[in-house]
């Protein structure tokens, strides 16, 4: 084992001891278990930075692998590892780890003992997920995870904190039991196939050509049991239902777990699972996905709209913005999966911003309706500043990070499907309507006698706010090297979905380069345009070779 | 020429070294009963409980002759030691000697201790250890009477409680009726085999050769049998009788019925389908999956709406069957007894571990309802503990031992091509989940219903030892669920069939 794994898996395990070590502190203890939490967090983050410095990025292969037999005669193998896409998810959970545990110092006033050891809990059962290279892993903790949040909200939650907190675990573990029915079927098809029983990941994947020959009904079905797991969990419509409860019932923290890093869990599925496993289904299935994901954008944003709840209309701009991710991922092309898993990242970064703030003001006075609020802007400034930066980073203004991935999406979308991405548009307007909409009845207009009496930020609120801030604005500068990051794992998923896609692009590519020259457009690329035809619906034939988005393929619509 | 006894004696010991567990537990049973309790322990009498600590000693030395036991075949073919036989037969035990510390006067489930509890479940127990050696239709039916008589009284015990009393008529009336339908069975594969054997390898060949004009009696034959061992397994329909008598039954007693003698009857159900009728022409795995999915559907969704925990855990023990019966529909028997004991073992201990806290809490004078275990993570935080890891057990949430013990069960039917019955499995042991979080909510997220009990009382020294035992225990077997499968992997089920690669290893393993 490396060094770079041994690393790795402290990083990832750390918290879960840390957490089991906290449980022989005395009970009464409330400050031991606050700072004991957050410096346990912060040394997980410093132990995982290392590993963004020792990434190989040219090489699209899992790396910093390690696995050991677990149950051989079942083929489960404790399999971890990871490429840029899981790397770039798995730093982004390290990093909102303490934020987390800092932001509750202030509004968990009871048992905090059990609080602290189950955020701990999940935050290793989080980190597992993104590292998992072994499906019977992968679905361990992926339903480990689900116990200490329904804890973290049944307990530490708001008034209809039960009904959410059962709500949130019923419909994952609904979902995802069906995902172990998909699993079963592929680990028994690949036995029939290959003879060896094997759960990893990589052999899965592998199963693609072997799955695309069954018949429709199989890969249908497999597609929409991995689909509906996944969807559950992004939340895409018409499964986001828990969403808006979960966020609203959950003490600050959980929701800044919930929207930084849990949805991110299903985007994660569709990338690493869903389409690389069944993508013939997941091609057979697209229009209706496309549906659902752009009814999530504009439905999600134009319920929004409507919120009197803070934090519900931050969990509806969720649901929008994750719609949006998932027609980057749908795009099948390598702009539209960037933009998306990029802008899983920023969602990660200015969402929990925005739980944040709500929470300030939460803690304050109680109370999270927009109508209470007014004229915050003139009481507390560094808030009212803060809140500001994260409300752009949400909306997509250029130079914040928001503004690249909702770019770089909408790019790649429309390549494949210029009508959605049209109408995505709307969610975009939409958006920057609804959250400047809320930042105007909360901060500017006059201020009320209660209003005046809240106080600005302390040290320890600023501090947990920097970071996010600092990564927002540096995402947002110089974007580059997360999107390196991800330039090889996403080459390969994409020619894992569509093998079709490279060829047809370097085709194009050659195209353009003979039109430039001048040569006749058809002459030069003309026998390896034979070659590609069977496949392709891809390159056209009838243009002249000229055009750069030759790339587009015409299929489903 | 030798006198009669000792022909007798001749013939008797060239098979005897299979039951000396029973012999054991049917001598003590007896001696217990009548001279030792009446003659030599006189002083005994005022305190009967301490007959508990006799009897664990005895139970203990069932176990380790039973696993000393040779295999082989005996008693004219109506009895088998094999790796199944000696499998459930431990389960049995296990379940018993739970039972019997259950039951200690600390806990306070039951008001009086006579001999004659600790003799019944003794009893009890030999029918149970002839069950899962029963290799003829008659030993079948003898052993399961034999069982099921002991457990109609006990759950009868409580004669002062009218509930009771209830509980252990309509037991005793509708077992009757299913003992009845079971034998007629019997007697009708016995006819259409031309009245030759009950053995059932033997009537698995003769079988295979009945005339067409006799079909009905087969089909009528067996499905009558798997009516009458539906109903000892409480699987749905035949289900009505378990609520009840789980509810009215002393507590120890429900745990012990949720338990060992489900897996004296599952090992009954293994055997009877899985040799006697195995490869009929008569497929009987219509009717049995259609009772595996409606035990699934029909026990966890009206586990919902129980107030009462004993009978919340009834109906789900109903569920549970429904999940272990996908292990008998498996065409491969190998690996459906071992997939079937994998999960009855983990059954066993995370279901009477919740029993354990459900009896101490009645002993501490706490109702049994769901409601009654508000704020229970304030009063007793480690009984509240114990109890959460054994409802996600129950409930199969990874990686704890329940988990392991579903995984190995659904893996197996996916194999044998049961997906439609495994989707159901897994759907209702998500709506499992609603109801096992909902003992959890009431724990944990609910304040205790009076100011008082906010304060955090001290345990029973041994039934906190009892229960962090079974926490103990559920979390062992969580650390060594992966492994359990390659373990059971090496024991031969039916020791008849040639010794095969189990289903899930590797070639050229």
């Amino acid at each position: 084992m490396s060094g770079s794994t041994q690393l790795m898996l402290l990083a990832t395990f750390l918290p879960l001891l840390g957490g089991l070590g906290l449980l022989f502190v005395p009970n009464e203890k409330r400050e031991v278990f606050q700072k004991a939490s957050v410096a346990i967090m912060v040394a997980s983050f410093l132990l995982s930075v290392p590993l963004w410095f020792q990434y190989d990025r040219g090489s699209d292969a899992v790396q910093f692998a390690y696995q050991c037999a677990w149950m051989p005669s079942l083929g489960v193998k404790f399999s971890v590892g990871m490429d840029g896409i899981s790397l770039l998810l798995w730093l982004l959970t390290t990093f909102i780890g303490p934020i987390g545990a800092l932001c509750s110092w202030g509004n968990i006033d009871e048992r905090w003992k059990e609080y602290y050891v189950w955020l701990l809990v999940l935050q290793t059962a989080m980190l597992a997920v993104f590292i998992a290279q072994d499906m019977f892993l992968f679905y361990i903790v992926w339903e480990v995870m689900l116990v200490p949040m329904y804890f973290l909200i049944g307990i530490w939650g708001g008034p209809q904190k039960l009904y959410a907190a059962i709500k949130l675990f019923l419909y994952t573990l609904a979902g995802s039991v069906l995902m172990l029915v998909a699993i079963f079927a592929i680990y028994f098809l690949q036995h029939k196939t290959s003879g060896v029983y094997d759960f990893s990941l990589a052999g899965f994947q592998a199963m693609a050509p072997v799955i695309a020959q069954q018949t429709k009904t199989f890969q249908i079905l497999l597609a929409l049991a991995f689909f509906l797991a996944f969807a559950i969990k992004v939340p895409m419509f018409p499964f986001h239902t828990w969403l808006p409860d979960a966020h609203v019932q959950a003490p600050t923290a959980g929701s800044v777990i919930l929207a930084g890093i849990l949805l991110k869990m299903g985007t994660y599925g569709f990338v690493r699972f869903l389409l690389p496993i069944v993508p013939e289904g997941t091609k057979e299935l697209m229009p209706w996905f496309l549906a659902l994901a752009l009814i999530g954008v504009i439905y999600g944003a134009l319920v929004a709209m409507i919120q009197k709840d803070m934090k519900k209309l931050v969990a509806y701009s969720s649901v929008s913005h994750l719609g949006l991710c998932m027609l980057g991922i749908f795009a099948l092309n390598p702009w539209g999966m960037k933009g998306a898993l990029f802008q899983m990242l920023n969602h990660g970064i200015s969402t929990p911003g925005l739980f944040l703030a709500v929470g300030i003001v939460y803690e304050r006075r109680h109370t999270r309706q927009i109508a209470d609020y007014g004229g915050l802007s003139k009481t507390m400034p560094i808030y009212a500043t803060i809140f500001m930066l994260m409300t752009m980073s949400s909306i997509g203004l250029p130079l914040l990070n928001g503004f690249i991935g909702e770019a770089t999406i909408l790019m790649g979308t429309f390549q494949t499907w210029p009508w959605v991405a049209v109408a995505a548009t709307s969610g975009i307007i939409l958006g920057a309507a609804y959250m400047l909409w809320m930042y105007q009845r909360v901060m500017f207009g006059p201020i009320s006698e209660v209003n005046t009496k809240m106080e600005d930020l302390n040290l320890r609120e600023i501090t947990y706010f920097a970071p996010l801030l600092i990564t927002a604005v540096w995402i947002g500068l110089y974007p580059k090297p997360f999107m390196d990051i991800m330039d090889k794992p996403v080459a390969k998923l994409i020619q894992q979905v569509r093998p079709d896609f490279y060829r047809a692009e370097s085709l194009a590519m050659k195209q353009a380069e003979a039109a430039k020259v001048g040569m006749h457009a058809m002459e030069a690329p003309e026998g390896e345009g034979h070659q590609a035809k069977p496949e392709g619906h891809e390159a056209k034939p009838e243009g002249h070779g000229a055009e750069t988005g030759a790339a587009t393929p015409g299929g489903g619509h | 020429m030798p006198s009669f006894s000792a022909g007798l004696w001749e013939n008797l010991s060239h098979d005897i070294h299979y039951i000396w567990p029973h012999i054991l537990l049917m001598v003590a049973a007896t001696l217990m009963l009548w001279p030792l309790d009446s003659w030599l322990m006189p002083w005994t009498k005022a305190e009967k409980h301490k007959w508990a600590l006799p009897t664990l000693a005895i139970l203990v030395a069932t176990l380790g002759l039973t696993l000393a036991t040779p295999n082989g075949l005996g008693f004219s073919a109506m009895y088998k030691v094999d790796g199944l036989t000696k499998g459930f037969q431990v389960l049995c035990i296990l379940g018993s000697i739970f039972a019997v510390m259950l039951s200690q006067n600390v806990l306070g489930a039951l008001q009086e201790h006579t001999v004659e509890y600790y003799v019944l479940i003794l009893l009890g127990t030999s029918g149970m250890l002839f069950m899962c050696g029963a290799v003829d239709l008659v030993t079948v039916y003898f052993s399961i009477e034999l069982m099921a008589l002991c457990i109609y009284i006990l759950v009868a015990y409580l004669r002062h409680q009218g509930r009771s009393i209830e509980a252990g008529m309509k037991y005793f009336l509708l077992g009757a009726f299913s003992s009845g339908i079971l034998l007629y069975g019997i007697s009708l594969l016995f006819a259409a085999t031309g009245g030759v054997t009950t053995n059932l390898t033997e009537l698995n060949q003769k079988l295979a050769l009945v005339s067409a004009d006799k079909n009905l009696l087969v089909y009528s034959g067996v499905l009558m049998v798997l009516v009458g061992l539906c109903f000892k397994v409480a699987a749905v329909p035949f289900h009505m009788w378990a609520p009840d008598a789980y509810d009215g039954a002393p507590t120890p007693i429900t745990a012990w019925m949720a338990t060992a003698p489900k897996a004296a009857s599952l090992a009954v159900f293994l055997r009877v389908f899985d040799t006697g009728f195995h490869n009929l022409s008569y497929d009987w795995t219509a009717p049995l999956m259609v009772i595996s999915a409606a035990s699934m559907i029909l026990g966890n969704v009206a586990a919902i709406r129980q107030q009462s925990i004993k009978r919340l855990l009834a109906y789900s023990s109903i569920a549970h069957v429904g999940y272990m019966l996908l292990g008998v529909l498996s065409k491969d028997a190998q690996a459906g007894a071992q997939a079937v004991w994998l999960y009855m073992l983990s059954y066993l201990v995370m279901n009477t571990g919740a029993f354990a806290v459900v009896i101490y809490l009645q002993g501490k004078g706490e109702g049994e309802r769901i409601d009654d275990f508000r704020g229970m993570g304030k009063r007793h935080p480690l009984l509240a503990f114990a109890m959460l890891i054994f409802l996600l057990s129950l409930a199969g949430i990874p990686p704890l031992i329940g988990f392991f013990g579903k995984f190995y069960l659904f893996l197996l039917a996916v194999q044998q091509g049961f997906t439609t019955l495994v989707v159901i499995a897994l759907l209702t042991s998500a709506v499992s989940a609603y109801y096992y979080l909902e003992v959890v909510k009431q724990m944990y997220f609910k304040e205790p219903a009076t100011e008082d009990g906010a304060e955090c009382e001290p345990m029973d020294p041994y039934a906190k030892w009892l229960i962090t035992a079974a926490c103990t225990l559920v979390i062992i077997g969580t650390a060594f669920g992966p492994q359990l499968l390659k373990w059971t992997d090496d024991i031969r089920w039916f020791e008849k069939e040639a010794p095969k690669a189990a289903v899930f290893e590797l070639p050229g393993k």
